[in-house]
């Protein structure tokens, strides 16, 4: 039975899309996440330009007010493609190959993807003008950072659109209520652990180009360049990166409470696998990212001890989450390898890879250590204990690694989150083959929340 | 103009009002001789204040106003307010519906209480940011972590006044919590209660610390906090002190030698003892903190009059499906309490952890002795406590989050 009685009622000659579910996934899957990483990009963008351009400006800093020129040329080269991505999803895969899903979606999310629609034409107005008249406002600085604030607030809205849209997938309320729906169970871990990431990853996309730029300098200053720019990545990345294991507790925690089948499946189901990838990279990325800080504050002739304390340390927590699991591409392979039976039956399961207390105690000392190694880099450099151009290949790989592995992180995580629902397209309400196998109905049944009819669900209650 | 054959406009002025001026001075001067208020005044209004960011100075007068309007206010309410179980809620409820004008006052005490304690936030921000606790002010400092506390205590228990629903199981919630104090838990809990039950001595024990106890240890502390402010001067920030690096130690000295009252404030680090550049505090800063006071209290009687004071149900203590929401300031805590569900854990997550977030906040002058006031030189005490106050936001949010959804 159909889970679209309404769309059937009114279009009874549908057919089964010429697309098998799984292409359509594969290819839906693979647009959005690339869109993800562009529009990550952008709204963590928007704020580090603005931080940077007043920092540059109250402080008449030329070096950084060549970054945000820079930065705002690269943002708005991102933003047509990332952007030119999402309008061909809309348009084509979405309304072509995932139609019915789309418009009672649309229905029910109507005013989320208006805000989302009126913020997006915000934002080109705004990237335009900031892009175009560039120096035009650098007379008016006030007016440009004001314009910079307003791009974030434009992305930030439509963050937090799209994460109504994506909650409301994963734990749906059974409800008519828009305010129920829009401020549903995973809404605000996750909006937080989106917008807290979208910063990092930012940053971690400056500090790669910073790294590259090193890598290739020809010369002293271009390499000083460089050298700043992936000092200046790293920090928002790291710094940021720092309340991700919290936040994303909390997220999981929220799962675990609305939408049991889905937590299952990620931590000890066959997305477990994933996850633990997932913990994986995030021990790269800390672990990296503060063996950068103290060789970075080294590289300038400065002695580190707690530092390299705090490498040793996050490194011996990487090795605490780590399990030969961690490694497998399939929760089938951790079966073939005896991964999931405990090494003292023969198998390859290591105490040390349980999420209580091993994992959890990781995640603590992460985040414990890399705020003292984050304020102690802080304090060398408020000390002007580095100078730019020091940081030779070593510093320059590391900064590329992190990058490398946040770029990583964000797919995985698109991935996990989409997968959780399996079979399920909306949770507990929409299979994810009902939109190929689509057959119209002969009795009503349990539609996706909402009115009946063709209706939008509105702010107020049209059906009190 | 006057013409030559008229006498000046003053001395006419001064002819007219002479029968009421003078015996109006007269009996000023005789008062004054006695009880020295032109000294007195003098002393209250002429001070050197930091110049530059002046506005942000305003918080703590605007906090001062609050506190008195909340006393003020206060007073007003205990006219009607009948401290028992049986008579709160009625007193209250007759004042909803039959007293336009004490409805009004009980939403400016809601709405006072709500602003000051953002007000107090911000300021202790603002401290916090310019170093403003560092030598010789530490002990202000303390006594502003105090006076927070103590707001926090005297909203809590204000909440449990009204004796409806929410004011019954919020004060249900806060005596079940002590109960988890270690050794002192049932203890304490049964003060609190006035026995082993939540009952009517329960009321009378939180009205005697919302409008007695709390408020008898406010007012010396405000007063404290205020001396303490007075003999060293205000800090002021950063900005204020922007070229010490740059100066002789014979602009230091000359910069010394030429202080105004209340400077130099000694002992201090190397060059922070007065500002680069000062102002008087009458009128200049006097003007700022009144421009910001009034705005902040017209805040606060919109807020009465056109959201006013939320009464719920009386309070039914056989209404088990009641879920009790705390109030705002509380969200991080009751999330904590949520995400430490274990009895064994509860403690840990209510007062170990912000025990040790109160603690450290009280030490941060001993925490923080750098002579560093700029925030980015002091990464050591900024970073963790843009953490911490992240935490909180985010707590705050996960609460809000879980009680919609509820």
């Amino acid at each position: 039975m159909s889970n679209f009685p309404v769309v059937a009622a009114t279009s009874p000659h549908l057919v089964a899309v010429p697309v098998s579910t799984g292409v359509a996934t594969a290819l839906v899957a693979l647009l959005m996440l690339t869109h993800i990483q562009f529009a990550a990009f952008q709204q963590g963008g928007y704020i580090i330009l603005a931080v940077t351009d007043f920092i540059g400006w109250k402080g008449k800093d030329a070096r950084k007010d060549r970054f945000s020129k820079g930065l705002v040329t690269a943002l708005g080269a991102t933003f047509a493609f990332g952007s030119a991505l999402a309008i061909f999803a809309v348009l084509i895969l979405f309304l072509g190959l995932w139609s019915q899903f789309f418009v009672q979606l649309a229905r029910i999310m109507f005013w989320p993807l208006v805000v989302e629609g009126v913020a997006f034409v915000g934002e080109i107005a705004c990237l335009y003008t900031v892009y175009s008249q560039w120096d035009k406002l650098t007379r008016v600085r006030p007016l440009r950072v004001g314009l910079e604030l307003l791009l974030f607030v434009n992305a930030s809205i439509q963050m937090l659109a799209i994460n109504v849209v994506a909650a409301y997938m994963l734990t749906p309320r059974p409800s008519n209520s828009l305010a129920l729906n829009l401020l549903n169970p995973t809404l605000i871990p996750l909006e937080v652990h989106r917008f807290v990431g979208n910063i990092a990853f930012a940053g971690a996309i400056i500090a790669l180009v910073g790294g590259i730029r090193i890598l290739l300098a020809k010369s002293r200053e271009g390499r000083a360049y460089g050298d700043w720019i992936g000092h200046y990545g790293l920090v928002y990345a790291i710094g940021f990166t720092i309340a991700q294991p919290l936040i994303g507790w909390e997220y999981a925690k929220e799962v675990q409470l609305h939408s049991y089948a889905a937590w299952y499946s990620m931590m000890l189901g066959g997305l477990s696998v994933a996850f633990l990838f997932q913990v994986f990279l995030l021990g790269a990325i800390f672990t990296v990212g503060i063996f950068y800080l103290w060789r970075r504050i080294k590289a300038s002739g400065f002695r580190a001890p707690t530092l390299a304390v705090c490498t040793a340390l996050s490194f011996a927590s990487w090795l605490l989450i780590a399990t030969p699991s961690s490694l497998a591409w399939s929760y089938e392979d951790v079966v073939a390898a005896n991964a999931n039976v405990p090494i003292w039956q023969g198998g390859l399961m290591i105490p040390w890879g349980e999420m209580i207390p091993f994992k959890l105690l990781a995640l603590i000392t992460f985040t414990g250590v890399a705020i003292v190694a984050v304020t102690v880099y802080l304090k060398h450099v408020s000390k002007g204990h580095l100078r730019w151009g020091d940081a030779g290949r070593g510093q320059a790989a590391a900064l590329i690694t992190v990058a490398v592995a946040v770029s990583l992180m964000m797919a995985l995580m698109g991935y996990i989150r989409e997968h959780s629902r399996a079979p399920f397209l909306v949770t507990d309400k929409v299979l994810i083959n009902q939109q190929q196998n689509f057959n119209p109905p002969n009795a009503a049944g349990p539609a996706m929340n909402g009115p009946a009819g063709l209706g939008i669900i509105m702010p107020w209650d049209p059906h009190p | 103009m006057s013409s030559p054959s008229q006498p000046p406009r003053s001395e006419l002025v001064a002819k007219l009002t002479r029968p009421v001026a003078r015996p109006l001075a007269g009996t000023y001067r005789w008062v004054d001789e006695r009880l020295g208020i032109s000294d007195l005044t003098h002393q209250l209004l002429y001070e050197a204040v930091p110049r530059r960011g002046a506005w942000t100075y305003s918080l703590g007068s605007a906090t001062l106003i609050i506190i008195v309007l909340q006393i003020v206010t206060g007073i007003f309410l205990l006219w009607t307010y009948v401290p028992s179980t049986t008579e709160a809620w009625e007193s209250l409820n007759f004042i909803e519906h039959h007293d336009e004008f004490a409805a009004i006052v009980r939403g400016m005490h809601l709405w006072g209480a709500y602003v000051l304690l953002l007000v107090i936030g911000l300021h202790m921000i603002r401290t916090f940011v310019s170093g403003s606790y560092k030598k010789p002010r530490e002990l202000n400092w303390i006594v502003g972590v105090l006076l927070f506390l103590l707001v926090l205590g005297l909203g809590i228990t204000g909440a449990m006044l009204p004796w409806d629903q929410a004011a019954y199981w919020t004060a249900t919630v806060v005596t079940h919590v002590v109960d988890y104090i270690p050794f002192l838990g049932n203890w304490i809990q049964e003060i609190l209660r006035g026995g082993p039950q939540m009952g009517p001595e329960t009321l009378t024990r939180f009205f005697a610390i919302h409008i007695w106890l709390l408020p008898a240890l406010l007012v010396p502390l405000v007063g404290l906090h205020l001396i303490l402010l007075r003999r060293h001067g205000e800090h002021g920030s950063w900005v204020n002190y922007e070229g010490i690096d740059t100066e002789t130690e014979a602009e230091r000295a000359a910069r010394m030698a030429a202080a105004e009252y209340p400077y130099p404030a000694v002992p201090s680090d190397p060059g922070y003892a007065v500002p680069m550049d000062i102002d008087d505090f009458f009128p200049s800063q006097v003007f700022k903190d009144a421009i910001v006071s009034f705005a902040l209290v017209v805040i606060i009687f919109v807020m009465a009059v056109v959201v006013g004071a939320p009464l719920e149900r009386a309070a039914n203590p056989a209404a088990l499906n009641y879920v009790p929401t705390p109030e705002w300031f509380f969200l991080p805590l009751d999330q904590l309490l949520v995400q430490f569900p274990q009895a064994w854990m509860i403690p840990v997550g209510v007062f170990v952890l912000p025990g040790i977030g109160t603690t450290l906040l009280v030490l941060v002058p001993f925490l923080d002795r750098s002579p560093e006031r700029e925030p980015w030189r002091r990464p050591e005490v900024m970073v963790p406590a843009l953490f911490a106050v992240l935490f909180l936001v985010f707590e705050a949010l996960l609460a809000v989050n879980r009680l919609f959804n509820l």
